[in-house]
Protein backbone atom coordinates (compact mmCIF):
# COMPACT_ATOMS: atom_id res chain seq x y z
CA UNK A 1 0.00 0.00 0.00
CA UNK A 2 1.55 3.49 -0.99
CA UNK A 3 1.75 5.47 1.96
CA UNK A 4 1.39 9.45 2.40
CA UNK A 5 4.86 10.02 1.87
CA UNK A 6 5.00 8.87 -1.57
CA UNK A 7 2.05 10.63 -2.68
CA UNK A 8 2.82 13.29 -5.59
CA UNK A 9 2.21 17.04 -4.25
CA UNK A 10 -1.10 17.28 -6.80
CA UNK A 11 -2.54 13.79 -5.30
CA UNK A 12 -2.08 15.36 -2.16
CA UNK A 13 -3.77 18.59 -3.14
CA UNK A 14 -6.54 16.50 -4.65
CA UNK A 15 -7.30 14.86 -1.45
CA UNK A 16 -6.90 18.10 1.03
CA UNK A 17 -9.36 19.81 -1.33
CA UNK A 18 -11.44 16.55 -0.70
CA UNK A 19 -11.86 17.47 2.79
CA UNK A 20 -8.83 15.07 4.17
CA UNK A 21 -6.67 18.21 5.42
CA UNK A 22 -4.53 16.07 7.35
CA UNK A 23 -2.83 15.22 3.98
CA UNK A 24 -1.56 18.53 4.16
CA UNK A 25 0.97 18.02 6.92
CA UNK A 26 3.12 15.79 4.39
CA UNK A 27 2.57 18.74 2.17
CA UNK A 28 4.20 20.95 4.90
CA UNK A 29 6.98 18.51 5.81
CA UNK A 30 8.30 18.71 2.49
CA UNK A 31 8.58 22.07 1.77
CA UNK A 32 8.69 23.65 5.51
CA UNK A 33 13.24 23.90 5.01
CA UNK A 34 12.34 25.31 1.34
CA UNK A 35 9.82 27.82 2.61
CA UNK A 36 11.36 28.29 5.63
CA UNK A 37 15.34 29.43 3.40
CA UNK A 38 13.22 31.42 0.90
CA UNK A 39 11.85 33.53 3.90
CA UNK A 40 15.16 33.54 5.21
CA UNK A 41 16.77 34.85 2.13
CA UNK A 42 14.52 37.87 2.13
CA UNK A 43 14.54 38.73 5.79
CA UNK A 44 17.68 37.24 7.51
CA UNK A 45 16.24 36.99 10.63
CA UNK A 46 15.41 33.55 11.94
CA UNK A 47 12.13 33.99 13.98
CA UNK A 48 10.95 36.53 11.08
CA UNK A 49 11.73 33.66 8.58
CA UNK A 50 9.90 30.96 10.63
CA UNK A 51 6.68 33.09 11.31
CA UNK A 52 6.46 34.46 7.27
CA UNK A 53 7.03 30.69 5.97
CA UNK A 54 4.43 29.25 8.69
CA UNK A 55 2.03 31.98 7.51
CA UNK A 56 2.42 31.13 3.87
CA UNK A 57 1.59 27.49 5.38
CA UNK A 58 -1.32 28.48 6.61
CA UNK A 59 -2.55 30.73 3.54
CA UNK A 60 -1.92 27.86 1.43
CA UNK A 61 -4.31 25.74 3.50
CA UNK A 62 -6.97 28.17 4.05
CA UNK A 63 -6.85 28.96 -0.19
CA UNK A 64 -6.14 25.19 -1.12
CA UNK A 65 -9.52 24.92 -3.32
CA UNK A 66 -8.23 27.54 -5.12
CA UNK A 67 -5.38 25.84 -6.35
CA UNK A 68 -6.53 24.91 -9.81
CA UNK A 69 -3.15 22.71 -10.88
CA UNK A 70 -2.27 24.77 -13.27
CA UNK A 71 0.76 25.77 -12.28
CA UNK A 72 3.00 23.10 -9.56
CA UNK A 73 2.07 22.92 -6.23
CA UNK A 74 5.17 24.46 -5.58
CA UNK A 75 5.38 27.34 -7.90
CA UNK A 76 2.02 28.80 -6.56
CA UNK A 77 3.14 27.83 -2.85
CA UNK A 78 6.59 29.31 -3.69
CA UNK A 79 4.84 32.69 -4.71
CA UNK A 80 3.13 32.65 -1.25
CA UNK A 81 5.89 32.52 0.44
CA UNK A 82 7.85 35.52 -2.19
CA UNK A 83 4.52 37.64 -1.43
CA UNK A 84 4.84 37.14 1.91
CA UNK A 85 8.34 38.25 2.05
CA UNK A 86 7.89 41.51 -0.07
CA UNK A 87 4.91 42.69 2.08
CA UNK A 88 6.41 41.95 5.07
CA UNK A 89 9.78 44.12 3.77
CA UNK A 90 7.69 46.70 2.41
CA UNK A 91 5.74 47.27 5.67
CA UNK A 92 8.59 46.79 8.38
CA UNK A 93 11.12 49.07 5.95
CA UNK A 94 14.89 47.85 5.37
CA UNK A 95 15.98 45.47 8.11
CA UNK A 96 18.07 43.02 6.25
CA UNK A 97 20.71 45.07 6.92
CA UNK A 98 20.84 45.12 10.53
CA UNK A 99 20.21 41.66 11.02
CA UNK A 100 23.59 41.17 8.18
CA UNK A 101 25.36 43.25 10.79
CA UNK A 102 24.79 41.73 13.54
CA UNK A 103 25.33 38.28 12.24
CA UNK A 104 28.50 38.99 10.77
CA UNK A 105 29.77 39.26 14.35
CA UNK A 106 28.69 36.07 15.22
CA UNK A 107 31.14 33.64 14.81
CA UNK A 108 30.79 31.17 11.87
CA UNK A 109 27.42 33.30 11.37
CA UNK A 110 28.62 34.72 8.24
CA UNK A 111 30.69 33.62 5.82
CA UNK A 112 32.97 35.95 3.91
CA UNK A 113 32.69 36.72 0.74
CA UNK A 114 36.92 36.82 0.64
CA UNK A 115 39.93 34.93 1.92
CA UNK A 116 40.21 35.78 5.32
CA UNK A 117 43.07 33.03 6.38
CA UNK A 118 45.76 35.68 7.25
CA UNK A 119 46.09 39.45 8.47
CA UNK A 120 43.36 40.89 10.64
CA UNK A 121 43.09 43.84 7.47
CA UNK A 122 42.02 41.31 4.95
CA UNK A 123 39.39 40.61 7.64
CA UNK A 124 38.07 43.97 7.53
CA UNK A 125 38.27 43.89 3.78
CA UNK A 126 36.05 40.81 3.56
CA UNK A 127 34.03 41.85 6.01
CA UNK A 128 33.81 45.42 4.26
CA UNK A 129 32.99 43.51 0.60
CA UNK A 130 30.45 41.10 2.33
CA UNK A 131 28.49 44.30 3.66
CA UNK A 132 28.65 45.93 0.53
CA UNK A 133 27.80 43.52 -1.62
CA UNK A 134 24.80 42.42 0.80
CA UNK A 135 23.53 46.19 0.57
CA UNK A 136 23.14 46.16 -2.84
CA UNK A 137 21.68 42.69 -2.47
CA UNK A 138 19.07 44.80 -0.34
CA UNK A 139 19.02 48.04 -2.36
CA UNK A 140 17.88 45.93 -5.43
CA UNK A 141 14.55 46.52 -7.14
CA UNK A 142 12.04 43.80 -5.70
CA UNK A 143 11.94 42.10 -8.44
CA UNK A 144 15.79 41.45 -9.25
CA UNK A 145 16.37 40.41 -5.47
CA UNK A 146 13.78 38.01 -6.30
CA UNK A 147 14.79 36.66 -9.20
CA UNK A 148 18.45 36.51 -7.53
CA UNK A 149 17.36 34.91 -4.48
CA UNK A 150 15.29 31.71 -5.75
CA UNK A 151 18.03 31.30 -8.47
CA UNK A 152 21.00 31.76 -6.28
CA UNK A 153 20.01 30.32 -2.91
CA UNK A 154 17.44 28.12 -4.06
CA UNK A 155 18.37 26.87 -7.15
CA UNK A 156 15.12 27.30 -8.60
CA UNK A 157 15.54 26.99 -12.49
CA UNK A 158 14.38 29.96 -14.60
CA UNK A 159 11.42 28.56 -15.96
CA UNK A 160 10.42 27.93 -12.57
CA UNK A 161 11.08 31.71 -11.41
CA UNK A 162 8.96 32.65 -14.19
CA UNK A 163 6.16 30.68 -12.76
CA UNK A 164 6.43 31.90 -9.34
CA UNK A 165 7.24 35.80 -10.50
CA UNK A 166 3.91 35.41 -13.30
CA UNK A 167 6.54 36.60 -16.02
CA UNK A 168 8.21 35.45 -18.82
CA UNK A 169 11.61 33.79 -18.76
CA UNK A 170 13.20 36.33 -20.85
CA UNK A 171 12.11 38.93 -18.18
CA UNK A 172 13.39 36.13 -15.43
CA UNK A 173 17.01 35.94 -17.21
CA UNK A 174 16.91 39.90 -17.47
CA UNK A 175 16.70 39.89 -13.80
CA UNK A 176 19.14 37.80 -13.16
CA UNK A 177 21.73 39.06 -15.02
CA UNK A 178 20.82 42.63 -13.80
CA UNK A 179 21.29 41.37 -10.31
CA UNK A 180 24.46 39.75 -10.97
CA UNK A 181 26.16 42.53 -12.73
CA UNK A 182 25.43 44.82 -9.61
CA UNK A 183 26.70 42.15 -7.31
CA UNK A 184 29.99 42.38 -9.09
CA UNK A 185 30.35 46.11 -9.41
CA UNK A 186 29.49 46.54 -5.89
CA UNK A 187 32.52 43.93 -5.56
CA UNK A 188 34.75 45.07 -8.16
CA UNK A 189 37.45 45.99 -5.90
CA UNK A 190 37.06 43.07 -3.72
CA UNK A 191 36.89 40.06 -7.02
CA UNK B 1 44.07 43.43 -26.31
CA UNK B 2 41.31 41.22 -24.97
CA UNK B 3 43.01 39.42 -22.98
CA UNK B 4 44.72 41.81 -20.67
CA UNK B 5 43.40 41.27 -17.31
CA UNK B 6 42.41 44.76 -15.22
CA UNK B 7 40.95 45.03 -11.83
CA UNK B 8 37.65 46.79 -12.65
CA UNK B 9 37.14 44.58 -16.15
CA UNK B 10 34.08 42.32 -16.27
CA UNK B 11 33.05 39.94 -19.58
CA UNK B 12 33.20 41.19 -23.11
CA UNK B 13 29.61 42.57 -23.17
CA UNK B 14 28.25 41.14 -25.68
CA UNK B 15 28.81 37.78 -23.51
CA UNK B 16 28.54 39.06 -20.49
CA UNK B 17 24.38 38.26 -20.22
CA UNK B 18 25.05 34.63 -22.09
CA UNK B 19 28.03 33.90 -19.10
CA UNK B 20 25.95 34.54 -16.11
CA UNK B 21 23.37 32.03 -17.64
CA UNK B 22 26.45 29.62 -18.51
CA UNK B 23 27.42 29.59 -14.64
CA UNK B 24 23.49 29.12 -13.86
CA UNK B 25 24.04 26.00 -16.03
CA UNK B 26 20.38 28.03 -17.70
CA UNK B 27 22.22 27.38 -21.31
CA UNK B 28 21.29 25.11 -24.11
CA UNK B 29 23.74 22.45 -25.12
CA UNK B 30 24.57 24.62 -28.74
CA UNK B 31 24.93 27.62 -26.82
CA UNK B 32 27.00 26.04 -23.96
CA UNK B 33 29.36 24.80 -26.73
CA UNK B 34 30.07 28.08 -28.24
CA UNK B 35 30.37 29.80 -24.72
CA UNK B 36 32.57 27.35 -23.98
CA UNK B 37 35.16 27.85 -26.89
CA UNK B 38 34.92 31.67 -26.29
CA UNK B 39 35.58 31.39 -22.58
CA UNK B 40 39.15 29.18 -24.28
CA UNK B 41 40.22 32.17 -26.20
CA UNK B 42 38.97 35.13 -23.88
CA UNK B 43 40.91 35.04 -20.41
CA UNK B 44 39.09 38.49 -19.62
CA UNK B 45 35.35 36.21 -19.45
CA UNK B 46 36.96 33.70 -18.31
CA UNK B 47 37.82 35.53 -15.02
CA UNK B 48 34.36 37.02 -15.00
CA UNK B 49 32.96 33.10 -14.74
CA UNK B 50 35.70 32.20 -12.06
CA UNK B 51 34.36 35.34 -10.21
CA UNK B 52 31.27 34.30 -10.09
CA UNK B 53 31.79 30.69 -8.99
CA UNK B 54 33.95 32.39 -6.60
CA UNK B 55 30.92 34.96 -5.28
CA UNK B 56 27.99 33.99 -6.26
CA UNK B 57 28.02 30.41 -4.02
CA UNK B 58 28.62 32.72 -0.62
CA UNK B 59 26.43 35.40 -0.89
CA UNK B 60 23.87 35.06 2.07
CA UNK B 61 24.50 31.51 3.57
CA UNK B 62 21.75 29.75 4.93
CA UNK B 63 21.82 28.87 8.21
CA UNK B 64 22.73 25.78 9.97
CA UNK B 65 19.66 24.46 11.67
CA UNK B 66 19.40 21.68 14.48
CA UNK B 67 17.08 18.70 13.75
CA UNK B 68 15.51 19.73 17.26
CA UNK B 69 14.45 23.20 14.83
CA UNK B 70 13.08 21.51 12.22
CA UNK B 71 10.84 19.03 14.27
CA UNK B 72 9.39 21.82 16.69
CA UNK B 73 8.72 24.19 13.38
CA UNK B 74 7.01 21.11 12.33
CA UNK B 75 4.83 20.77 15.38
CA UNK B 76 4.21 24.58 15.39
CA UNK B 77 3.01 24.62 11.76
CA UNK B 78 0.69 21.94 12.01
CA UNK B 79 -0.96 23.15 16.06
CA UNK B 80 -1.44 26.55 13.98
CA UNK B 81 -3.29 24.94 10.89
CA UNK B 82 -5.61 22.77 13.43
CA UNK B 83 -5.79 25.95 14.97
CA UNK B 84 -7.06 27.87 12.39
CA UNK B 85 -9.15 24.44 11.48
CA UNK B 86 -11.30 24.67 14.09
CA UNK B 87 -11.82 28.86 13.69
CA UNK B 88 -13.34 27.84 10.39
CA UNK B 89 -15.13 25.03 11.34
CA UNK B 90 -16.02 27.11 14.85
CA UNK B 91 -17.98 29.71 12.43
CA UNK B 92 -19.29 27.05 10.47
CA UNK B 93 -20.68 25.24 13.57
CA UNK B 94 -22.27 28.47 14.72
CA UNK B 95 -23.71 29.73 11.38
CA UNK B 96 -25.27 26.41 10.61
CA UNK B 97 -28.12 26.12 13.08
CA UNK B 98 -28.77 29.77 11.77
CA UNK B 99 -29.52 28.58 8.61
CA UNK B 100 -32.65 27.73 9.02
CA UNK B 101 -34.06 30.77 10.05
CA UNK B 102 -31.64 33.37 9.36
CA UNK B 103 -32.24 34.34 6.05
CA UNK B 104 -36.01 34.51 7.02
CA UNK B 105 -35.23 36.49 9.71
CA UNK B 106 -32.83 39.25 7.76
CA UNK B 107 -35.72 39.04 5.30
CA UNK B 108 -38.29 40.16 7.40
CA UNK B 109 -36.25 43.14 9.63
CA UNK B 110 -35.60 44.39 6.24
CA UNK B 111 -38.90 44.58 4.75
CA UNK B 112 -40.04 45.99 7.93
CA UNK B 113 -37.25 49.08 8.16
CA UNK B 114 -38.69 49.74 4.25
CA UNK B 115 -42.16 50.04 5.32
CA UNK B 116 -41.41 52.36 8.11
CA UNK B 117 -39.04 54.34 5.89
CA UNK B 118 -42.09 54.70 3.63
CA UNK B 119 -44.78 55.04 6.67
CA UNK B 120 -42.91 58.35 7.82
CA UNK B 121 -44.05 61.98 6.56
CA UNK B 122 -40.61 63.23 4.07
CA UNK B 123 -41.03 66.65 5.90
CA UNK B 124 -39.44 65.03 8.87
CA UNK B 125 -36.31 63.58 6.85
CA UNK B 126 -35.77 67.09 5.82
CA UNK B 127 -32.09 68.48 6.72
CA UNK B 128 -32.09 71.23 9.69
CA UNK B 129 -28.25 71.68 9.04
CA UNK B 130 -28.67 74.15 5.87
CA UNK B 131 -30.50 76.55 7.61
CA UNK B 132 -27.84 77.72 10.27
CA UNK B 133 -25.20 79.56 7.99
CA UNK B 134 -21.94 80.42 9.35
CA UNK B 135 -22.31 84.19 8.15
CA UNK B 136 -24.60 84.62 10.50
CA UNK B 137 -23.99 86.68 14.33
CA UNK B 138 -24.15 83.99 16.88
CA UNK B 139 -26.84 86.29 18.78
CA UNK B 140 -29.09 86.21 15.61
CA UNK B 141 -29.14 82.76 15.56
CA UNK B 142 -30.55 81.96 19.24
CA UNK B 143 -34.23 83.41 17.66
CA UNK B 144 -35.31 81.44 14.87
CA UNK B 145 -37.51 84.52 13.84
CA UNK B 146 -34.92 86.61 13.47
CA UNK B 147 -33.16 84.54 11.22
CA UNK B 148 -36.44 84.19 9.12
CA UNK B 149 -36.30 87.82 9.40
CA UNK B 150 -32.80 88.20 8.27
CA UNK B 151 -33.63 85.91 5.66
CA UNK B 152 -36.63 87.45 4.22
CA UNK B 153 -34.52 90.82 3.95
CA UNK B 154 -32.01 89.63 2.33
CA UNK B 155 -34.76 88.46 -0.58
CA UNK B 156 -35.90 92.31 -0.29
CA UNK B 157 -32.23 93.47 -0.17
CA UNK B 158 -32.11 91.38 -3.94
CA UNK B 159 -35.36 92.51 -5.13
CA UNK B 160 -34.54 96.07 -4.26
CA UNK B 161 -31.15 95.66 -6.01
CA UNK B 162 -32.83 94.25 -9.29
CA UNK B 163 -35.86 97.16 -8.61
CA UNK B 164 -33.08 99.69 -9.12
CA UNK B 165 -31.64 98.01 -12.04
CA UNK B 166 -34.24 97.98 -13.96
CA UNK B 167 -35.01 101.35 -13.16
CA UNK B 168 -31.62 102.39 -14.22
CA UNK B 169 -31.70 101.10 -18.04
CA UNK B 170 -35.01 102.68 -18.64
CA UNK B 171 -33.40 105.89 -17.05
CA UNK B 172 -30.38 106.00 -19.39
CA UNK B 173 -33.03 105.06 -22.33
CA UNK B 174 -34.46 108.30 -21.84
CA UNK B 175 -31.99 110.69 -21.09
CA UNK B 176 -30.41 109.05 -24.49
CA UNK B 177 -33.58 110.32 -26.00
CA UNK B 178 -33.81 113.85 -24.19
CA UNK B 179 -30.40 114.11 -25.77
CA UNK B 180 -31.31 113.64 -29.28
CA UNK B 181 -34.41 116.04 -28.87
CA UNK B 182 -32.55 118.89 -27.43
CA UNK B 183 -29.55 118.59 -30.29
CA UNK B 184 -32.24 118.89 -33.15
CA UNK B 185 -33.59 121.49 -31.58
CA UNK B 186 -30.45 123.14 -31.45
CA UNK B 187 -29.84 122.42 -35.29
Amino acid sequence: MESSQDLGDEELVALCQQGQGHYFEVLVRRYMEKAFHIAYDFTRNKETAKDLSQDAFLRAYANITRFDGRSSFYTWFYRIVVNLCLDHARRNGRVFWESLDKKADEPGGQRQLVDTRSQPDQEAIAGEATRRANATLESMPNKQRTAFLLRNQQGLPIADIAKVMKTTEGTVRVYLHRAVAALRQSLVEFV
Amino acid sequence: MENRVGPLEGACKSYEEDLVLYYYAETGTGERAALAQHLAHCLRCRKFVDDLGRVLPQMAPKPELPQAFWDNYFRETVAKLDEQSAQQHGWRRWLQPMNGWLVPAFGTVAIAVFAIALMLPKGNFTSTGETASVNIPAEVLVDSNQLEFFKSLEILESLSTLEEQDGAKPARKTSQIENQRSARALA
